[in-house]
């Protein structure tokens, strides 16, 4: 009866640690963009859409690529190429974009294709100078690439 | 069970906040009034006992007894009726009191709301209230000769069943009927309430009856047994339809009516006669009010108004108009369906009629659900006026015209904070500081500011006006100078110019910041306020006359008549209201100025061209001026021909606002005034006449 109780606490205790690691780990989806690997924070990534209709707004910097309408929601939609200030992808086939959301705010960021999720156990290390504003750390992943990681919140107030 | 608890919260901050706002009411018009009637009284009264007993009830108990002594002190002005010798000071103080403790039971009612702790520290507040009743009664008793024998009376609410009872109650109503229900029916103080419904119907509020507290104390059942019920009247046209209301109740064994001649002239002996108690109806109303506390007060005049309003949640009303725009917009897919192009069907395009009709219809109520007069938020403005009025030493009315306009809810609470900051500027700054700067202006000592709203076709325009100084242009100059807001040369500025200069960010004319204004956040902020839903402000002023604020805001935001234009791949939405006329023409219309600006001449006036494909960096085939097609806009005062492709046709539109992500991108001035979900799916934007005009200029 004794051995019994103690096991149980034993394994409990075990289970508790487990779930404390896994909450260091954060998930990241990983896509690219003119050659380079960036990661979002999956708990703002709501869906990923291909081929959306764009409707373009006039007088907007030209990162804004337009509006979409996703079912009866209207959603902005940003060129991370020209966030970037990479060039503009002239020739794709399909257009993919990531929608995000923050604070109920939601944007499509337009990206040249989404890779996968992935888990990052430790933490990200600032770049090494303050380069981009929507930059907010980097590591190397498992493969040798170093993935960047969005800054959602800088993206979205777009300071 | 959670759920239940949340309704009835709901329940209770919506019917304490109507109370609290009816209160403020009643309270500033008779502060104007300078007296209370007696039906203001009862009124505050039964206000203050429902709030405490609903309070009671949800165990906020802060409120509850705030309210059970504003009861208390009422209660002794009911029985008194004293309100009325007041001395100038303690009325200024009465009022005060009253009004801070609305205060306080309005902020309270929000912690609750916002789920915030109440305040625990209300003894300041009951020791106010106690100190104000205990001069209360030491003035009484000086001014007041008949008091002495009133107060015990008033004392303590003796229910009436204990008391010795007559057979015919004194009354000074010149005519009595006795009614007696038949042997044995049972529940006879039931019965009286119906039969007192039954009169109530039949003539209104305007009879006393006894026992008064029939609905609530079952006690007088067995005097209605033994003696009768009496109804009074006090006049006699109104003995025929009472004995016909009386005739039609059921289980009525007999009734009569007596003449109560005698009665009257022992008036004076019976009712201590006061001044002030000739003053009421009868005195037999004063009799029966006392019974009448015990239970439910002023439940009869409510009897006679049916209800015909109830309360619905905003967010219900809202996903209703939501619902209804997708109905309008799947209408529009459905029978503007590419599938149907070309075929010919006749029973097809009935019905469509018919449901195009209906859906109109539907959208129609479903809008005019959402609307709601504007008096709640001018209403508001009355307490400003009058507390800054105190504060400031200024003695201003407040003249309130159309009160009665509509307008979309959301609408209505968006321009509340604005129109708070117009009429604070308007009493702290439009308003001479001494009233003989404005007898020696020669104008009536008293300051006016005069609220208005009135429809104009698809607007709503609120005009805020004071008879005050009016604007200085030359220190709204140099003020704008020294703040380093001015954008060209002081000397090129118009007076129009100068005064728009008040809604610029950063402005504030007030030399010295105050308690109301002037805390640097100023006109800007109303300007804001009012685009956000889609307004205009303009500020006219005469120096020495006066200053009026005008806002013009649309009447709904959410569907909008709209004109479907192309240019090159995109479609864009041009209110119908805005749109004058459209019409070809030829080149040699066209007209260039010495910049090779286009212009055209419409009806003896020359308009700019606008071009909406190299305003938007739109490619288009249609450059040419013969081959697309000219519309010409009107808004407000601004006037101008758009150069588009082609029209597509007219179409109802949901307004959808632009995501807020793009409101940093200031897209509100390049002309878009939000962007809608046509039938295909696809987004069409929706322009903004007055900014597009904006934005062409700025483009120049």
């Amino acid at each position: 009866m004794h051995m019994e109780n103690n096991s149980t606490e034993e394994l409990l205790e075990e289970e508790y640690l487990l779930g404390e690691e896994e909450d260091i780990v954060n998930k990241y989806l990983t896509f690219t963009s003119a050659d380079l690997v960036y990661g979002i924070p999956i708990e703002n990534v709501i869906e990923i859409i291909t081929n959306p209709t764009i409707t373009s707004l006039p007088m907007v910097p030209d990162f804004v690529k337009g509006i979409i309408n996703l079912r009866g929601q209207i959603v902005p939609i940003i060129d991370i190429r020209q966030v970037m200030n990479k060039p503009v992808n002239e020739e794709v086939s399909i257009t993919c974009v990531i929608i995000l959301e923050l604070d109920a705010i939601s944007i499509g960021v337009l990206v040249d294709s989404v890779l996968q999720v992935i888990n990052i156990q430790n933490n990200l290390s600032a770049p090494p100078a303050k380069n981009h504003t929507f930059i907010s750390g980097m590591t190397n992943l498992s493969d040798g690439t170093v993935m960047f990681s969005l800054d959602c919140e800088a993206l979205l107030s777009n300071k | 069970m959670n759920n239940g608890m949340d309704s009835m919260l709901d329940m209770y901050l919506f019917e304490t906040n109507s109370l609290l706002e009816q209160l403020e009411g009643i309270m500033l018009e008779a502060e104007k009034a300078k007296s209370f009637s007696s039906e203001d009284i009862d009124e505050i009264f039964r206000i203050m006992h429902t709030i405490k007993g609903s309070s009671a009830m949800m165990e906020f108990d802060s409120i509850s007894k705030i309210a059970h002594r504003i009861e208390d002190l009422f209660f002794i002005f009911r029985e008194n009726n004293t309100t009325n010798t007041f001395s100038e000071s303690m009325r200024k103080e009465l009022f005060n009191l009253i009004l801070k403790t609305n205060d306080f039971m309005r902020t309270e009612v929000e912690k609750i709301e916002q789920n915030e702790p109440l305040t625990d520290t209300i003894d300041n507040f009951i020791t106010d209230i106690n100190t104000f009743i205990e001069k209360l009664n030491t003035e009484d008793t000086s001014t007041m000769e008949t008091s002495e024998a009133k107060t015990p009376a008033a004392s303590p609410a003796v229910p009436q069943t204990t008391a010795p009872l007559q057979s015919i109650p004194e009354t000074s109503a010149p005519y009595i009927i006795k009614i007696l229900f038949d042997d044995g029916s049972g529940m006879e103080n039931l019965r009286a309430l119906i039969v007192k419904n039954a009169i109530a119907d039949a003539i209104g509020s305007s009879f006393e009856c006894y026992p008064a507290d029939v609905e609530t104390n079952s006690e007088t059942c067995n005097y209605i047994i033994d003696h009768g019920y009496f109804v009074f009247l006090k006049d006699e046209a109104l003995v025929d339809p009472t004995l016909s209301a009386i005739k039609s109740s059921p289980n009525i064994a007999s009734f009569e009516v007596i003449p109560n001649a005698p009665k009257e002239a022992e008036q004076p002996k019976t009712s201590k006669g006061s001044a002030a108690q000739k003053a009421n109806p009868s005195p037999a109303s004063s009799k029966q009010a006392k019974p009448a506390k015990n239970g439910a007060p002023a439940n009869g005049q409510n009897h006679s108004v049916k209800q015909s309003i109830i309360s619905v949640n905003l967010s219900k009303l809202d996903s209703l108009m939501a619902i209804v725009g997708e109905i309008v917009i799947t209408e529009s897919m459905v029978t503007s369906s590419p599938d149907l192009k070309g075929l010919k069907l006749d029973n097809f395009t009935k019905s469509t009629r018919q449901l195009r009709k209906l859906t109109d219809e539907l959208q129609d109520i479903a809008m005019s659900m959402r609307m709601v007069p504007i008096a709640g938020v001018f209403n508001k403005m009355n307490r400003i006026v009058r507390d800054m009025g105190q504060s400031l030493n200024k003695d201003v009315r407040l003249t309130i015209i159309g009160e009665n306009t509509e307008l979309d809810k959301t609408i209505v609470d968006s321009i509340n904070d604005p129109l708070i900051h117009i009429v604070r500027n308007s009493m702290d700054h439009g308003i001479e500081e001494n009233v003989q700067d404005r007898i020696d202006a020669g104008k009536e000592p008293q300051g006016e500011i005069v609220l208005e709203a009135k429809h104009t076709g698809s607007d709503i325009i609120i005009t805020i006006s004071d008879d005050g100084t009016g604007v200085n242009p030359d220190k709204v100059l140099e003020k704008a100078k020294r703040n380093g807001i001015l954008t060209k040369p002081e000397n090129e500025y118009s007076k129009r110019e100068i005064l728009m200069l008040l809604l610029a960010p950063g402005f504030s004319t007030n030399e010295t910041v105050t308690e109301f204004s002037g805390r640097g956040v100023g006109m800007d902020v109303v300007k804001q306020n009012i685009e956000k839903v889609g307004g205009i402000v303009s500020i006219e002023s005469e120096l020495g006359e006066g200053t009026c604020v005008t806002l013009k805001i649309p009447l709904t935001l959410a569907i909008v008549d709209g004109m479907e234009i192309s240019v090159g791949e995109s479609t864009f939405t041009m209110p119908i209201t805005n749109i004058k006329q459209s019409f070809k023409c030829k080149k040699a219309d066209i007209i260039y100025d010495a910049l090779g600006r286009e212009m055209i001449e419409r009806m003896g006036n020359y308009y700019s061209i606008i071009r909406l494909h190299s305003l938007y960096h739109i490619e288009t085939k249609i450059t040419d001026i013969e081959d697309g097609i000219l519309v010409w806009i009107e808004a407000s005062d601004i006037s101008y021909c758009l150069f588009v492709d082609c029209f597509i046709g007219e179409q109802q539109v949901v307004v959808k606002p632009l995501p807020t992500y793009l409101n940093s991108f200031n897209i509100k001035n390049s002309g878009i005034a939000g962007c809608t979900i046509l039938g295909d799916g696809n987004i069409s934007i929706i322009l903004d006449a007055l900014s597009l005009y904006a934005a062409f200029v700025n483009s120049l």
